[in-house]
């Protein structure tokens, strides 16, 4: 007997569920924005910690201001982009390039593998120094600190997505006769395109802390150094500013590869429809 | 059961007959000391009075806790924690951001940054710095305070020479050729960088201008409502301070028990960096704070733009506890 007027298949089949629709997203994405901020200004509203400790949103927001009309955090935030993007660069192009070569060759791969995971299990901070040393002070070594962060999970992913490839599939272009850029273009990369931007999501927030190490151990210019000039200043709002800014560079990022993610693998839901 | 009444009372006895017997561990107050973030020979007159049980003797148990110098102004300001060592300048900055701190102990006399170029450089008076790359762990702290300082008192513009800032990186970049100067401790990198061959001219701040530099510095309620909280930690610290002055041996052995890595090859080299910091801490009363050096470190601090206005100095400093 069907319950609350609903049809009997209606009671038996669960209902489908469905991704929440984008209005539904943003006022989820407000409410959990909106609660922090109360929970933030509450606990400096009747916490007991002085504002050297936790200032408040408007004490934030007011710092926030300032830096923004003399021009600082505009200039900072530039550098640190700068060099986001070119370590990200630098780390999708050597990551995928030596993970697709591996995936090609797993003798290469484990010949090569020990060194790679070891190198990983170095911590980047006690390293970081020594980069500042080989290449200078200046920008190179924050791309490259960024870069080394960013190169290992797009290594991995790069390797998994080119190993995902079904045989049947590759015994299919060999007897096409298709050659190795045609496999490549027309199989593997869009085969391997979920992994891959499943690595460059990982690889996009990595790529902002690795040129926020770099610029916390020797820097003049970027939101690492403006984190580290207020510590030394106790103003400890400007801190704040510079680590909000940082937060919205990584999310701005990582949306940026989703939506790139939501567009290159649109032929998969197109292929569910038919 | 019969309780062993002869060695308790044996016990009670020699507690007795002990002179000034310390008070048991369960008795202590445990204070958490924020210092450097590393275990290192410059902290030995804490060391030695807490092996000697100065500490002790004045109800304290001593936490060592090597933290960022900042922090541990922080927890002090917010009264997390009583005591913190920092530097002259730390008092100020924190001050200006309305952290209650205050300076009760000036265990280092003299500033001890130093700009340091490489014997071939050319550098050997602050006139030399013109136009020259200097390297600079950081645009901030004792380092850039100390580079301010040396330009002004030498009426030198603070653009007179390039800075590049290459972080805690001194030794490694003079070597390299990558900078012509470097803003170091003079306690620390001349000594380290002469060991390896690679002489180094020194121009000592404290030559040119005398700047309050590291001591203790604890918090308006704790001086309020426990100044004999104060008087105690002082005490102790400076008993610590004389006895590392009168026998750095010593004071060198004890350092053993809390720094690593200060026996085989090392040892030479650290030995002297105690050596040359007796020389920042030497003064006729231990522990005095010079108005002087406060007043030029308030007024470099202005020139650089670090203070936005003078503060009452007198709020920053005392020397009411140091004996």
């Amino acid at each position: 007997m069907a319950r609350s007027g609903r049809s009997q298949s209606t009671v038996d089949e669960p209902l489908p569920l469905r991704p929440p629709g984008a209005p539904a997203r943003l006022l989820f994405f407000g409410l959990v924005a909106a609660g922090t901020l109360l929970a933030w200004y509450g606990l400096t509203r009747w916490g007991g910690l002085p504002g050297f400790l936790l200032p408040s949103p408007a004490a934030v927001g007011d710092r926030f201001l300032v830096a923004l009309r003399d021009g600082s955090l505009v200039r900072h935030t530039g550098v640190t982009l700068s060099e986001v993007l070119a370590g990200l660069g630098l780390g999708v192009v050597a990551g995928a390039s030596l993970g697709y070569g591996l995936a090609k060759s797993p003798r290469a791969e484990r010949l090569l593998s020990p060194y790679i995971i070891a190198s990983q299990a170095v911590p980047i901070v006690a390293i970081a120094p020594l980069l500042i040393i080989w290449l200078g002070p200046g920008r190179p070594s924050k791309i490259l600190i960024s870069a080394l962060i960013v190169f290992f999970p797009i290594l991995i992913s790069t390797i998994a997505g080119i190993r995902s490839v079904p045989n049947d599939l590759r015994d299919l272009m060999r007897s096409l006769r298709a050659t190795r850029s045609q496999t490549l273009r027309l199989l593997e990369a869009p085969a391997a395109a979920p992994f891959f931007l499943g690595g460059l999501k990982i690889g996009s927030t990595l790529a902002v802390i690795g040129a926020v190490v770099g610029e916390f151990v020797g820097a003049d210019e970027g939101l690492g150094f403006l984190v580290n000039l207020g510590r030394g200043l106790y103003d400890t709002a400007l801190v704040f500013t510079a680590l909000l800014v940082l937060v919205a560079m990584a999310l701005g990022l990582y949306s940026l590869a989703s939506v790139l993610e939501r567009k290159t693998l649109r032929w998969r839901e197109v292929g569910k429809d038919h | 059961m019969k309780r062993p009444l002869i060695p308790a009372f044996l016990m009670v006895l020699a507690t007795a007959c002990t002179p000034e017997a310390p008070p048991s561990p369960a008795a202590l107050q445990t204070i958490r000391l924020p210092m450097g973030y590393l275990p290192s020979v410059q902290y030995a007159p804490f060391y030695v009075a807490e092996a000697r049980g100065y500490f002790a003797e004045e109800g304290l148990a001593l936490e060592f806790d090597y933290a960022f110098e900042t922090d541990g102004v922080k927890l002090v300001g917010a009264n997390d924690l009583p005591f913190s060592l920092a530097s002259g300048e730390q008092v100020l900055l924190a001050r200006q951001q309305d952290l209650p701190v205050v300076y009760v102990l000036g265990w280092w006399q003299d500033y001890p940054v130093a700009i340091a170029a490489s014997a071939s450089s050319g550098i050997d008076d602050p006139a030399d710095l013109a136009g020259r790359t200097i390297g600079i762990p950081l645009l901030g702290g004792a380092s850039y305070i100390g580079y301010a300082a040396m330009m002004s008192a030498n009426g030198l513009p603070l653009d007179a020479a390039t800075l590049q800032v290459i972080g805690f990186t001194q030794a490694e970049a003079l070597q390299a050729g990558q900078i012509e100067a470097a803003v170091v401790y003079a306690n620390n990198e001349p000594i380290v960088l002469a060991s390896q061959g690679f002489p180094v001219n020194v121009l000592r701040v404290a030559d040119y201008v005398t700047l309050a530099s590291n001591g203790i510095i604890t918090n308006e309620a704790t001086l309020r409502d426990d100044p004999e909280l104060v008087r105690r930690m002082v005490r102790a610290a400076v008993r610590g301070l004389q006895d590392t002055l009168d026998d750095p041996d010593a004071a060198f052995e004890i350092c053993k028990r809390f720094v690593e890595g200060l026996s085989g090859e090392t040892e030479a080299v650290q030995r002297s960096v105690l050596s040359e910091s007796l020389l920042f801490w030497k003064a006729d009363r231990l522990g005095y704070s010079q108005p002087a050096a406060w007043e030029n470190m308030q007024r470099v601090m202005i020139e650089a733009g670090l203070l936005a206005d003078s503060q009452d100095l007198a709020q920053a400093y005392t020397n009411e506890f140091v004996p």
